[in-house]
């Protein structure tokens, strides 16, 4: 997933040759902090949601029901007079949570059953590497959408299925790295010095798969919060009253919401985009980073 | 190739089987089943309370009295036999109310994938040959919203302002196939397919680019042009076939993206597909519908990827189709 350039202007002929790169890893490197720094304001804001919003995102006012945005109500209110803007905010709480603790748990069942494989290596590699293709060949979202509905659909059950489900990116990371450093004249050293396969695996093996588990948790973070706004938005994810930015979407789906009351679901996407947008400029950053000869 | 073709298939049968018996593993530690999924219904509805032996009854009626085994191994056997069985809400064969609703999500799955593949192709050779021009910042800004951006909202936000506003698209829904008015179901067809396609569309654009970047550095492109070839055929026949081959490996990998994505595009323009069915089934806890379902969209999966491994050996004849210890990913 290499993502071009920002715009940036080729360099006068004269300094091309040597400028060039570095001009332009620079400058993505630049998008990458204005990502980092506009996510980190969303996340401030939606920690901070009870001091930012005015309002109880679950006061529900009868009286104040599909009112426009105002002073008062910033965002306006949704069909049961309930605030947008506290909504959207505390949505936010919800929906980032459950990249958060998804991608949590993708990342520590793929890298111990990446290490058990590469460690390990033989029949256990193999057993181990059949069983992460049975996972990578599930339809992602068809799976997803049948166990979180059969599981009963609730934040935890979101959580887990997405962890349990996109480990795999990270285990065939770790596993490749370690069955390719397994063999190289550091590892034999510590080996031969009498190293605890603990200390080779911790201090020796994995910090090299580090950079890369990175990059690939912060892409399937993003990828993560998507699938959420998916199942909500069809109403098999966070179920309301807990707003997030998925079901706050379900809205929409009202044809008199969707043509009058535009207050209504614009807000939601617009924050999935911005935040997904964030982690997706801040992973090619990342992976621009780890690695110098990355191609654009 | 045709021992090739015959080894894929065979080592793709371990794999469903699996996924066939994790399905059916959590369909039965699920909690509630079929039966209970129908009385709750009724209580809801009519508001009778129902008692163990009325539960007991229906579950006897629809066979999930029997151990959970036992009724895999019927399934898979019934399955063995193109028998996909019976629908424990309707009594109706699975194979008939699956196959009643696939067709128009084919329909707007393959025009997704055409539409994707003919933007997504054509949008990054412009952008590889008009690099850093005001156009391939323009896509590549486009690109990387519409990778960030849920489809489904794209698709909202389209109804709203093509659709309410404009005027331009209906609101949804399918011209029936007994019409034939081609206009009008193509009018209906092209919005929700171009929007279930938008995924698609960024990542082959972004392939497409940096895969054409890369062929046009090459040696023998270079040649191609000091012979004095039109530019044309240098980047058509030279370049294009040589920059295809990571394409088509993208777009069979991503085929997933279209099956999941169309449940989702179906709901926002009402299509009457398999989208709201399974979901339904999967609330009913319809095990025969579901077992079929996640079965036939990961043969769909397995297929693609064999399908990309011989349009790869078909687009470079130095492919050789080995059978591989493991496909490449």
């Amino acid at each position: 997933m290499s993502v071009a350039a920002a715009p940036v202007r080729e360099p006068a002929a004269g300094e091309r040759r040597q400028g060039r790169g570095v001009l332009r890893r620079l400058a993505r490197h630049r998008l990458g902090a204005v990502a980092f720094a506009v996510f980190v304001m969303l996340v401030l804001a939606v920690i901070a949601a009870p001091v930012v919003a005015r309002h109880d995102p679950n006061d529900v006012v009868l009286k104040q029901r599909n009112q426009p945005p105002s002073a008062t109500h910033w965002l306006g209110t949704d069909h049961l007079g309930r605030d947008v803007f506290a909504r959207v905010l505390y949505g936010g709480r919800v929906s980032l949570s459950v990249g958060l603790a998804g991608i949590t748990i993708a990342v520590s069942i793929g890298v111990v059953v990446g290490t058990i494989s590469g460690f390990v290596g033989g029949k256990v590699d193999a057993a181990l590497l059949k069983f992460s293709e049975i996972v990578i060949s599930f339809p992602g979202f068809i799976i997803i959408l049948t166990l979180v509905s059969l599981l009963g659909p609730n934040l935890f059950t979101v959580m887990a299925v997405l962890g349990f489900i996109q480990w795999t990116d990270i285990y065939r990371i770790v596993r490749n790295q370690l069955l390719a450093l397994r063999e190289q004249e550091f590892v034999l050293a510590a080996r031969s010095l009498g190293a605890h396969w603990a200390a080779l695996a911790f201090r020796h093996l994995l910090p090299n798969a580090l950079a890369p588990v990175i990059v690939s948790a912060t892409l399937g973070t993003a990828g993560m919060i998507l699938t959420e706004a998916g199942l909500s938005f069809l109403g098999v994810g966070v179920q309301v009253p807990t707003p997030s930015w998925g079901n706050m979407l379900t809205a929409a789906q009202n044809l008199t919401a969707l043509v009058n009351y535009w207050w209504q679901w614009v807000p939601p996407g617009v924050a999935i985009t911005v935040a997904v947008l964030c982690i997706n400029f801040i992973g090619d950053a990342l992976r621009d980073a780890q690695d110098p000869r990355q191609k654009i | 190739m045709g021992t090739y073709l015959v080894r894929r298939v065979v080592s793709m049968i371990p794999t469903l089987l699996g996924i066939t018996i994790i399905v059916f593993v959590f369909i039965e530690l699920a909690p509630g089943d079929a039966a209970m999924a129908i009385l709750a219904g009724r209580v809801e509805e009519e508001e009778i309370a129902f008692t163990e032996e009325e539960l007991a009854k229906i579950r006897r009626e629809m066979g999930l009295d029997r151990p959970a085994p036992i009724r895999y191994l019927e399934w898979l056997g019934n399955l063995v036999r193109a028998d996909l069985g019976v629908s424990l809400s309707t009594r109706r064969p699975v194979a008939e109310l699956v196959s009643f609703r696939l067709g128009p999500t084919l329909e707007l799955m393959g025009a997704a994938f055409l539409m994707s593949s003919v933007l997504g192709l054509s949008l990054g050779v412009v952008s590889a040959l008009k690099r850093y021009s005001p156009i391939d910042h323009a896509l590549t800004v486009a690109g990387m919203m519409g990778i960030s951006t849920p489809t489904f909202y794209v698709g909202l936000l389209a109804l709203f302002l093509l659709s309410v506003q404009l005027d331009l698209f209906p609101l949804g829904g399918r011209v029936s196939p007994g019409a034939t008015d081609t206009a009008a179901r193509l009018h209906h067809l092209v919005l929700p397919a171009f929007i279930l396609g938008l995924d698609l569309t960024a990542a082959l654009m972004r392939y497409t680019r940096s895969s054409v970047l890369e062929v046009l550095r090459r040696d023998f492109v270079t040649t191609a042009r000091s012979k004095g070839l039109p530019a044309w055929r240098v980047i058509l026949v030279h370049a294009f076939r040589n920059a295809l081959i990571p394409i088509i490996v993208v777009l069979g990998l991503r085929l997933p993206i279209l099956i999941g994505g169309s449940v989702v595009i179906e709901t926002v323009f009402n299509w009457p597909g398999m989208g709201a069915f399974y979901i339904g089934s999967v609330r009913g806890r319809d095990y025969p519908i579901i077992m079929a379902v996640t079965l036939f969209s990961a043969l769909a999966v397995l297929a693609a990827s064999v399908l990309v491994d011989l349009l790869t050996a078909l687009a470079d004849p130095r492919v050789r189709l080995h059978s591989r210890g493991e496909a490449g990913r």
